[in-house]
């Protein structure tokens, strides 16, 4: 992709289904039209996410990750958003002894219909993360932090 | 058609959150906690009720003028009296907002359909004992809704003539009718806290109370409002004699005053059909769910190997859907080998929203249509672009 050759930042987002509707925002494949380097996936819920799925998806290579669920005090399954939102908060606190900077990983939350919103968000994500540092490359690290993750996870 | 009202009403009701959330934080939405509301009401209800009922004298002739006395007699009486008031209409506009946004959004389908037939039968009881509370004041409108009522009841077949007996305690008005009016009323709204049991029994963490900014909004709008217009009661009531001129409730008595233009078996059976009706909602198109655009995930599904008994999905779980056994055998990884619990799940309450996953750290539970590997895939396809 030019877009994401030219240096803009991958990022991949995690949208519930009944969350932001995205028909028409994006390509089958669920890349952006608006911001190319951006790929959203669909879930059933913004609290089906696992946390390490975020961590895996910025080990892999992408520069950010996101979540979209529904607005707060509206999940449909009652607290996903909730949920997600505090498992966020915990993997910022732990990537962030990491040296990852918490801004990579965000929590948004919008309704069916707040499609401008939504995209004002991302735009700013982009803006955000583009003034992050890159990380250093995937391969250059050890491969210590896999391990490394599962041992805080079970403590 | 149903289908496609229903969608516009979901696009309409999500469409003025989004108008709201200008205006509040988002999770201050007060439709967001119209559940929370209506039993923030009932709970006024309850103890302005207690208070009322010191006072209350059930019998026809004492009635009327022990609800005099309370008002003009009793310090804060008036007051404590509107406040019972106003808290029974906004508790019934409460249910109703709940009831529709619930429906619109579609929060009441598959394993989610007993906290919907827990709040039709919370509807029918609450209703009711509205009713009953009218009839209390004994004025005229009073006597006009029991006559009313009365009648009503007599055009049912068969049985109509029994409840009419049981409305009244006895084949017509007689000493004993106040005293089964009370019961009638109290009875009901005590049996609305069995049935809130059953309306949240099924979930995780029930929002039963809204944000303190509300709790407070609520209090002191009902407090103004039965400052400023004080509840009254008419004319007191004089079996026998027709009543002249008094204002009915439409929002309320609505078929009440119906039944001044139509038969009353016509009311009744139309009261009842809305009830049916209502109690068939989460069943209609039932068997159709790809009809009706909803992915299914599947029911979420135990990795027996993997589980090592943390109960971390057990407490996420937002329905109560997830159990946790002993333990019959050892799990396969190291982490599972010496688990005390195995997590179960019980597949009629599973809403398949996939909540569990994102809490285990074991990859012990997964949903069949989305399983972690393609989700894997298809992040790496998004980096690797």
């Amino acid at each position: 992709m030019s877009a994401a050759a030219a240096g803009a930042p991958r990022v991949v987002g995690f949208v519930c289904d009944w969350a932001v509707a995205t028909a028409g925002l994006t390509d089958e494949a669920g890349r952006l039209h608006a911001h190319p380097s951006v790929v959203l996936i669909r879930v059933p819920c913004s609290g089906f996410i696992r946390p390490s799925w975020l961590e895996d998806a910025l080990r892999a290579g992408a520069d950010g990750v996101f979540v979209v669920g529904c607005p707060y005090g509206d999940c449909l399954n009652r607290e996903g958003n909730y949920l997600m939102q505090e498992r966020i908060e915990q993997l910022q606190r732990r990537l962030q002894r990491r040296k990852v900077e918490p801004e990579r990983l965000t929590m948004l939350a919008h309704g069916l219909h707040d499609r401008e919103a939504f995209l004002a968000d991302v735009a700013g994500l982009l803006d955000a993360l583009g003034r992050l540092r890159p990380p250093a490359p995937a391969a250059a690290r050890p491969a210590a932090p896999a391990r490394a993750s599962a041992e805080e996870g079970g403590s | 058609m149903y289908r496609r009202y229903l969608t516009a009403l979901q696009r309409w009701t999500l469409g003025l959150d989004v108008w709201i959330n200008r205006v509040y934080p988002s999770d201050l939405n007060p439709l967001y906690y119209t559940g929370g509301l209506t039993n923030l009401f009932l709970f006024v209800l309850v103890l302005s009720g207690i208070f009322i009922f010191f006072y209350y004298v059930p019998s026809l002739n004492g009635a009327h003028a022990s609800v005099a006395y309370l008002t003009e007699q009793v310090p804060y009486g008036g007051l404590i009296r509107g406040i019972h008031r106003y808290s029974a209409d906004a508790f019934i506009i409460a249910a109703l907002l709940h009831l529709f946004r619930n429906w619109f959004t579609d929060r009441y389908l598959f394993a989610r359909d007993s906290p919907w037939i827990s709040g039709m039968f919370l509807l029918l009881f609450g209703g009711f004992v509205g009713v009953t509370g009218y009839i209390l004041v004994w004025d005229e409108r009073a006597l006009v809704v029991f006559s009313e009522l009365v009648r009503l009841m007599r055009s049912i077949p068969l049985v109509g003539e029994r409840f009419a007996w049981v409305l009244q305690a006895g084949p017509g008005i007689s000493d004993e009718t106040m005293p089964r009016m009370l019961l009638l009323h109290v009875g009901p709204a005590s049996a609305l806290y069995v049935l809130l049991w059953w309306h949240y029994v099924r979930l995780r963490h029930p929002k039963v109370w809204p944000p303190a900014t509300w709790v407070l909004t609520s209090l002191g709008i009902v407090t103004l409002l039965a400052a400023v217009v004080p509840a009254v009661s008419g004319t007191p009531a004089q079996p026998g004699v027709q009543p002249t001129t008094m204002w009915l409730d439409v929002f309320y008595l609505l078929p009440f005053w119906l039944a001044g233009y139509v038969p009353p078996f016509l009311i009744v059976a139309g009261i009842g059909l809305l009830f049916v009706a209502g109690f068939a909602i989460p069943y209609v198109n039932r068997e159709d769910p790809h009809a009706m655009g909803i992915r299914h995930a599947g029911v979420a599904q135990v990795v027996d190997g993997n589980c090592t008994g943390c109960e971390l999905c057990y407490y996420d779980c937002p329905y109560n859907a997830i159990v946790m056994v002993p333990s019959p055998y050892p799990g396969a990884t190291r982490a599972a080998a010496n688990r005390k619990l195995l997590a179960v799940v019980i597949d009629s309450r599973c809403v398949e929203c996939g909540i569990c996953i994102g809490a285990c750290p074991f990859e012990a539970l997964e949903l069949p249509a989305f399983m972690e590997s393609d989700l894997q895939r298809r992040v790496a396809e998004a980096v690797r672009a």
